[in-house]
């Protein structure tokens, strides 16, 4: 089910909340499962067994894991919990793409039965993934109730596109939360901005990428507007996704990280990868890198373990080659700025962003290809490879269509509203403006958004696909 | 304050949800738009097969959007948004310029002409080719050619596509119809071009053909308001175009017969008044879609006989040929297949002619 959808806001939503505040506090998280399978159920029914396998294999290993821990059976059971996880992960998600360069190196088929990719696996196996390794370390203890370990993993306000909520975060919170009407209104203020993100700026942004995709009449132009607009869809998207996973957090009495930071306004790419996606990048930091020695080993393990992570980072996003590249050329970038240019990017902050904006424009353009032949195809298209015309009449026609919201999506992806809101907020006259004004502009977005989700299609988030 | 603003947003949003949830879950479901002219969706089957195949979520999704309450009204809203708010210049690809609303025609693909010309020639093979007929082609250009490209809209290469159709149908005379039309010739809320401004038009083909053409007609304005297709897709507020026919005494004596599903014809009338009132008012011409239609002229002063392949452009234009001829066979191939033809028309000493817009050239897989 998406969140951008009419069956979830007024027909899940409407239901679950009544649902949960009206169940006693020992049943909530009873109701919030409950809840959650039938939300993952509605578009993925036959792999809510699949879920509950995944969670059930991270009950019984984590009860194992806690009564021996600081044994040598405590490592054997989380490495067997780990790879029963990289299994089924490798299984669903990867199988299919080492079938297919096995055959493309040996030339021998393999019969490995195609497998749709179950929505949000990742997100949810690096999460009861990163529950076993906790309590392996002694960052916390075993969760003995299987409902709420259950509840965890399949809360469906972050299930299949983050963030990536670790259990160590949000333990407390599942056995003793509070609700209040300041919490709720921040979850409903954050949960409509962030729907607004996604319907009223992703989708439309999106839409102009498909048309770029689909023109006969390519020119310079149009390649440059649609790798901004890949850019600034990509991240509408995916943090307008998770804000309306904190904002819905938040109505349930439960405080998820952030996952997005302005990233655009990045100096270097290593502070862009600070802001954005930070419950991934984290992850890989605390489950990967550290472990492999991070930087305690000498620069020469230091780059062999960037390299590592984020090859995986990029294969986390797909199996295709053009993410295993996409992380590759991060790798490259933050190996250059560790070794020598990130104290040179401090000293010119104008071309810094320029060069973060530009570095970040390309990779996305290599992540939204089909492969890598079309990713080079679309970088040779931003200079004009293949000698295509500088303009072309549908390049203009939708810059004009689109230009406004292009606009709107630049401003949006800087502080600069949030500043403007708290300044005015600061003032006398400002508060009281803002106090009649918010809740009237949200009902106002609120309309709008059901107005355009009443003449749309359906539209999924991008990131259901990892 | 701030608890005060805090009850506010979620008083006033709890409220506006809770009241479309409940609207939406206990309102009857509607059968039909009319302003979209289509069935709505309705509640899906629910079982374990729907269930366990996805069908059924699938299906509720449209089931929730079209049936949605005062979704008229928010339909309008995202179309008032599109425009004003967003400054985008089309919403789902119909646009406003000039005063008409037109929908995007564009690019020019060439399959699809194609195809028409596929099925063109596959009739001329078939039925022409050794029979005693002229054959004529002629192309009605779709608002775009006046509107697009002359208010920044990506416009399709329409001579390309006129050079390309003549090409394909070297067989066949061509007629230019082009120049003769400007955007004020069409409704400003509808696909089609208005019978009282193509008198030049008929009068331009019929001399091509060599038919009698005197242009006398009468104009009735009929007194119930257009609301062209575009209106319903636009979602835009929009004033009506009036509905004018043109009659005579030829029209007033004609004998029509529409050829019916059951393979029966039954009579008729060049102007269908009731359908004027109905869901799409267009089919005051012809009664609109019919797959083949026989049109006759007790007072003609000839024996020639035409016989049209046509669109729905066709249907506002023949009754201004039937002066100039004894008989007209109107045929629509998007409603019977080509080959079926012989079975109901004999092609001797006839004018053929091909009449079809540039809308149906363009996208042109319903001719069968």
């Amino acid at each position: 089910m998406l969140f951008s959808g009419i069956p979830f806001l007024y027909y899940f939503l409407p239901c679950t909340l009544a649902l949960y505040f009206l169940a006693p506090k020992g049943l909530k998280n009873t109701v919030l499962l409950a809840m959650s399978l039938l939300f993952y159920a509605w578009g993925e029914p036959r792999y809510v067994l699949l879920m509950a396998a995944v969670i059930a294999v991270g009950y019984v290993f984590g009860l194992l894991i806690g009564r021996t821990r600081g044994t040598g059976a405590a490592k054997l059971f989380l490495t067997a919990a780990v790879t029963t996880f990289l299994a089924i992960l490798g299984w669903f998600k990867y199988s299919g793409f080492f079938a297919e360069n096995f055959e493309a190196l040996t030339g021998v088929a393999l019969a490995i039965p195609k497998v749709a990719l179950p929505i949000g696996i990742s997100f949810y196996t690096f999460q009861i993934m990163s529950y076993t390794v906790d309590v392996y370390r002694g960052d916390t203890a075993a969760q003995k109730n299987p409902v709420t370990l259950a509840a965890y993993t399949a809360m469906f306000p972050q299930l299949i596109a983050g963030p990536i909520v670790r259990y160590v975060d949000v333990e407390k919170q599942l056995e003793h939360r509070t609700h209040s009407v300041a919490k709720a209104s921040a979850g409903v203020r954050r949960f409509t901005l962030g729907l607004a993100k996604k319907i009223l700026i992703a989708n439309a942004l999106g839409e102009l990428c498909d048309i770029f995709r689909a023109s006969d009449d390519k020119s310079v132009l149009f390649y440059w507007m649609y790798a901004v607009a890949f850019m600034l869809h990509i991240y509408f998207d995916f943090s307008g996704y998770s804000d309306m996973a904190i904002g819905l957090g938040k109505i349930f009495g439960m405080d998820f990280m952030e996952n997005f930071n302005y990233p655009y306004i990045s100096r270097s790419v290593t502070e862009f990868w600070r802001r954005w996606h930070m419950s991934l990048g984290s992850w890989f930091r605390d489950y990967v890198y550290i472990p492999l020695g991070g930087n305690r080993r000498g620069t020469a393990r230091q780059l062999f373990n960037i390299f590592v992570v984020w090859m995986l980072t990029g294969l986390w996003h797909g199996a295709a080659w053009n993410f295993v590249v996409w992380g590759l050329f991060f790798a490259v970038l933050l190996v250059i700025e560790k070794l020598f240019l990130l104290k040179h990017l401090n000293r010119v902050p104008a071309l810094s962003h320029i060069y973060v904006l530009f570095a970040v424009l390309v990779s996305f353009v290599i992540f939204n290809a089909a492969d890598m032949t079309q990713a080079m195809g679309d970088i040779g298209g931003l200079f004009g490879a293949g000698s295509i015309a500088l303009s072309s009449t549908e390049a203009v026609y939708e810059l004009r269509n689109y230009g406004f919201i292009l606009l709107i999506a630049i401003i949006g992806a800087t502080p600069l509203p949030k500043m403007a809101a708290t300044r005015l907020q600061e003032t006398e006259g400002g508060a009281k403006v803002l106090a009649v004004a918010e809740p009237v502009v949200l009902v106002a977005l609120l309309l709008v958004m059901t107005a355009y989700l009443v003449d749309g299609s359906f539209n999924p988030f991008l990131y259901f696909r990892f | 304050m701030k608890k005060n603003k805090d009850l506010a947003v979620l008083l006033l949003t709890g409220a506006v949800m809770l009241s479309l949830a409940l609207f939406a879950w206990f309102s009857p479901a509607k059968q039909y738009s009319d302003s979209e002219r289509r069935a709505l969706a309705l509640f899906p089957a629910l079982n374990s097969e729907t269930v366990l195949d996805g069908s059924f979520t699938k299906d509720f999704e449209t089931y929730s959007q079209d049936q949605f309450p005062l979704r008229e009204s928010f339909r309008r809203l995202k179309a008032l948004s599109v425009r004003y708010l967003f400054r985008q210049k089309s919403n789902n690809d119909i646009y406003v310029a000039d005063g008409h609303v037109s929908k995007l025609e564009y690019p020019l693909q060439e399959n699809m002409l194609d195809h028409a010309a596929g099925r063109f020639n596959h009739i001329y093979e078939m039925f022409l080719a050794g029979a005693d007929v002229k054959t004529y082609f002629s192309i009605v250009p779709d608002k775009n050619y006046f509107l697009a490209e002359a208010n920044g809209y990506p416009a399709l290469d329409y001579k390309e596509l006129v050079a390309l159709m003549r090409s394909k149908t070297e067989q066949m005379t061509y007629v230019d119809l082009f120049y003769l039309l400007s955007q004020e010739d069409y409704y400003r809320t509808d696909t089609h071009w208005r019978q009282e401004c193509i008198r030049d038009v008929a009068a331009e083909l019929a001399a091509a053909m060599g038919a009698q053409h005197s242009g006398e007609f009468t104009e009735v304005t009929l007194d119930v308001p257009f609301y062209g297709v575009y209106t319903g897709q636009s979602a835009l507020p929009l004033k009506p175009d009036a509905l004018t026919y043109l009659t005579s005494d030829v029209l007033e004596a004609a004998k029509v017969q529409y050829l019916g599903d059951d393979g029966f014809w039954r009579e008729g009338s060049i102007y269908d008044l009731a359908a004027a009132e109905g869901k799409d008012p267009y089919d005051l011409f012809l009664s609109g879609a019919e797959a083949l239609i026989t049109i006759e002229n007790p007072l003609a002063e000839t024996d020639k006989e035409l016989v049209i392949f046509r669109d729905s452009f066709g249907s506002s234009i023949t009754p201004l040929l039937l002066e100039g001829y004894a008989k007209i066979t109107v045929v629509d191939i998007r409603y019977i297949q080509s080959d079926f033809i012989g079975a109901f028309l004999q092609f001797d000493e006839q004018d053929v002619l091909f009449l079809y817009s540039t809308m149906m050239l363009n996208s042109s897989t319903a001719l069968k």
